[in-house]
Order: C-alpha cells, then structure tokens, then sequence
C-alpha cells in the first residue's frame, strides 16, 4: 500500500500519548481508533498496552478486537502489538489468572524470574539480540530498548523470527511472523535506534 | 542492570529554572529551551527526563500550563518522562500520567498523605512513584535534615527510622537531593549513602552539586546508587551530557549505549 496510515487501538489499557508523539514526529498519519468497523482505512495498526494479560485481554474481547484483528491480518493489515500488546498476541497468559490470548503465536506469557540483582518489574534500557530481518534494518544488532514488564514469553511452541533480551534469564523481546509483529519493549521510548523500528514497520 | 543518567528540568510558571541552594534563577521558556539548547538532540544522552513543578502549591491552571508546555517540549523527545512536584492527591498523579508520565514525582506528600503513594500504587504501581527526598546539612551535631515544600520546612532528621519507612514504601525508586550541594557544581555529596543501609530495598539515585562530566561518572562508580540527576542546564546541555555519558561507558560503568541514527533513509 502505498499510503500509509496508522491505527492506534484504544482499548482502554495504556497511555497512547507516546506512541502518537513518535508516530507524528515521523510525519505518518495516525489517528486512534476505539471502534473496529473501519480497520480498512488502516495500513497499520498498533496495539498497545499495560496491566494485565487478563485484564487486557477481557478488554479487547468485549469490544470483539479479538475476531476483528484476525480479520484484519487475513486481510494482509500489518499489526505490531507493543509491551502487553505482544503478550497478547499469544495463545497464552499466566498473569491475574490463566487466559487465552489472541493466538497469532503459540507461547506462554509466564512471570520472569526474580533475584535480588534483578527486581521485578524489569524497568529500564536493555540490549535487544535481534535477526536483522527488515523491521531491523540499519538498527545495529544488541542495541538497546527501553522495557517495563514483569511477565514475558520465554520460550515459543514453534519457530518464528524473534530477537531475544536478557534480564535474569533470556527472554523473546521481538517476535515476527507474516504480517504481525510484536515488542516486548517500548519503541516510542527508546531514542533513535526505537523510531527507527517503528519507521521500518510502518514501511513494510 | 544499567545505571542511569537522569535529567531535570525545573519549570514554573512557564519558564524553566537553574537553581543554586533551592533558589531559582529564570533562564526561558520552552521554546527558549528548544532553540538554545537545541533540547531534542542533547536527550539522545539520557536515560530518562524529568519535569518537576518547582511552585509551592501550585493550583489546577499552574498544572494547565505546565501540561501544555510538556506537550510542545515532548515533541521531539523519545525517553521515558517523569513529572511531578506538588501532587497532592490522586487526581494531580493521573493527570500527570495522562499527559505523558510514565512515574509521577512524590516529595512532600510522602510526609503529610500516608495513603497518597498506597494509592497510586493501587492504581498504576511502585515503578510509576519516584520519591525525591530534599535535605539540608545542618550543624550542630542534627546531621542531615529532611526539607519539604520546595525547600522551605524543616520537616524531620534524615534518620533510622525515616530511612526503613521510605524502604518499606510503595516507591519504586527513591532519589536523595543535597539543598546544600544543588546547583553549586562543586560536587556530590557522597557522604549522605551512608546512612542507606546495604540492604535499602528501593534503587537509589543522588542528585545535587554535579557539575561536570568526572562527577556524574564518580557517582555511578558508587555501588550503591543506581544512578544520577542532574538539573545542570548550563553545565551539560550542548555537548555536556554526550561527553559525560561517553567518559562513563568508556571507564566500564555499565550504561545503555545508544546510536546515532539517521531517520531519513
């Protein structure tokens, strides 16, 4: 497609102010988007998030987000889900009791491990192992990303591109199969080397 | 985990401030900030902003302002934000949040509203509460005193007991800010860590008196700080904060490393 717009999903989980910011800074069209009847209109949507897996999940499933989403990637939509956003793409959380998730990826979002070195929620810049695949273009391998979370994917059911993190233990930071992507980290946050990732998918 | 490196901006009324000892000196406005310092560029250095309302009680319209400003200043600024100062209840937190915070700044609350960091943390969690902590050196033997209402109240001896409350908060980080040392330049004042003990369960960062490249990396040399605030626009704005976090990295201290990247290809 050649002209890009850009969806934010507002489902009532997470402030959008930042993601708009970097979006606008990049001179894209964006406009949030609360109902699902127009995803059409959308190059590329974004969903965002923080609290809970099921909290989320219960959010985007009584607005019917779940059904639309499945529709809009089918229909070849680019989608990015960012911190809980990517969580949710999976088939599985643990967190605030177990829930199924949206299911473009099969893993479980299960709690990351804690030791007194590292505290949880894992807050600040870490480095990213990432699979130079185009979203990756001129981002330099283990640069870094600015992440807030507790619960992460630590291991995948089947093989898909992804970058990994560590923080206690290794866990998958990015994640891409299709036309569906996810973050672990904040992009909209993270400096340059994070308008850059968001630059690239919104030019895939 | 990555130490970091924090700037403050201290803003009233429309303007931002340099302070020396908690009295403040007007430098400009956010658009003085954005052509003089070219703001956007030197945030490429830091690991996090913060804005703090530096007015005494200040009233919904001051947080109007304040708000309006952070939206022109945000628009070239992709680090996380802290705001804060002068929260008095949950709904000054929240609008905080809804105007770009991702950690709110809680000072003299934390003494006079018990229940004021419980409940947002109830609502948006311990890693959303700063607390920032001003104290003075005072003589006669008081040892370090705890200020409140920008500076103005004595408020309690920077002892034990205030010390394992503060550790036994909803915070998420606590920050420890010399009125003795601020905006001096002279250099931090390292002695106050030893009244944390080892086992101070929250991150601790120090803030006041650095005022050049060698005393940010001094302070992240320190095992127990996890990092440091600066509010120093004219010591390292420019090129300051590029070449401090450069010196940093390059001693070993273990800082995200972040790339200059040209967003137009």
């Amino acid at each position: 497609m050649s002209l890009k717009k850009v969806g934010i999903i507002d489902y009532g989980c997470g402030n959008l102010a930042s993601v708009i910011n970097a979006i606008k800074y990049l001179k894209y069209d964006v406009e949030i988007i609360k109902k699902n009847n127009n995803l059409e209109h959308f190059s590329h949507l974004i969903l965002p998030g923080v609290g809970s897996f099921r909290a989320g999940m219960e959010k985007l499933k009584s607005e019917s987000w779940d059904t639309a989403l499945k529709n809009y990637v089918e229909g070849k939509g680019k989608l990015l889900g960012i911190c809980l956003g990517m969580q949710l793409l999976f088939n599985f959380g643990e967190e605030d009791g177990q829930t199924e998730g949206l299911n473009f990826f099969k893993g479980k979002c299960i709690k990351l491990n804690t030791y007194s070195k590292f505290p949880l929620p894992h807050i600040g810049f870490n480095s990213v192992s990432h699979n130079n695949s185009s979203i990756w273009s001129e981002i330099k391998n283990d640069s870094f990303f600015y992440f807030v979370h507790s619960y992460a994917i630590k291991e995948l059911e089947e093989k898909y591109d992804c970058g990994t993190t560590n923080y206690s233990e290794k866990f998958i930071s990015y994640i891409e199969n299709g036309s569906v992507f996810g973050a672990q980290f904040h992009p909209e946050k993270s400096h340059l080397a994070g308008l850059k990732f968001i630059k690239n998918f919104i030019e895939q | 985990m990555n130490k970091r490196i924090i700037f403050a901006l201290l803003y009233r009324d429309g303007n931002f401030f340099l302070s020396r000892n908690f009295s403040l000196q007007k430098v400009g406005d956010v658009n003085w900030l954005k052509n003089n310092f070219g703001f956007g560029e030197t945030c490429h250095f830091i690991d996090e902003l913060m804005i703090i309302m530096v007015k005494k009680s200040p009233s919904l319209e001051d947080y109007k302002k304040y708000f309006e400003d952070i939206y022109e200043l945000r628009k070239n600024i992709f680090v996380p934000i802290t705001l804060g100062g002068g929260i008095r209840n949950l709904e000054n937190a929240k609008n905080c949040f809804l105007n770009g915070a991702d950690k709110v700044l809680i000072n003299t609350s934390f003494y006079k509203d018990g229940d004021l960091i419980n409940e947002i943390n109830y609502n948006y969690g311990s890693k959303a509460i700063t607390l920032m902590l001003d104290y003075k050196i005072k003589t006669e033997n008081l040892g370090r005193v705890i200020f409140t209402d920008c500076g103005t109240k004595n408020y309690h001896k920077l002892n034990n007991e205030i010390i394992s409350k503060i550790s036994n908060s909803d915070c998420g980080e606590v920050i420890i800010n010399s009125i003795d040392q601020d905006g001096t330049g002279a250099g931090l004042d390292f002695e106050a860590l030893d009244l944390f003990p080892l086992n101070f369960k929250k991150p601790l960062l120090l803030m006041g008196g650095s005022g050049k490249p060698e005393h940010i990396k001094e302070a992240l040399n320190k095992d127990q700080l996890s990092g440091i605030v600066t509010a120093n626009l004219f010591n390292f704005l420019g090129t300051g904060l590029e070449i401090s976090r450069n010196m940093a990295i390059n001693s070993g201290i273990k800082l995200a490393k972040f790339e200059k990247l040209d967003l137009n290809t």
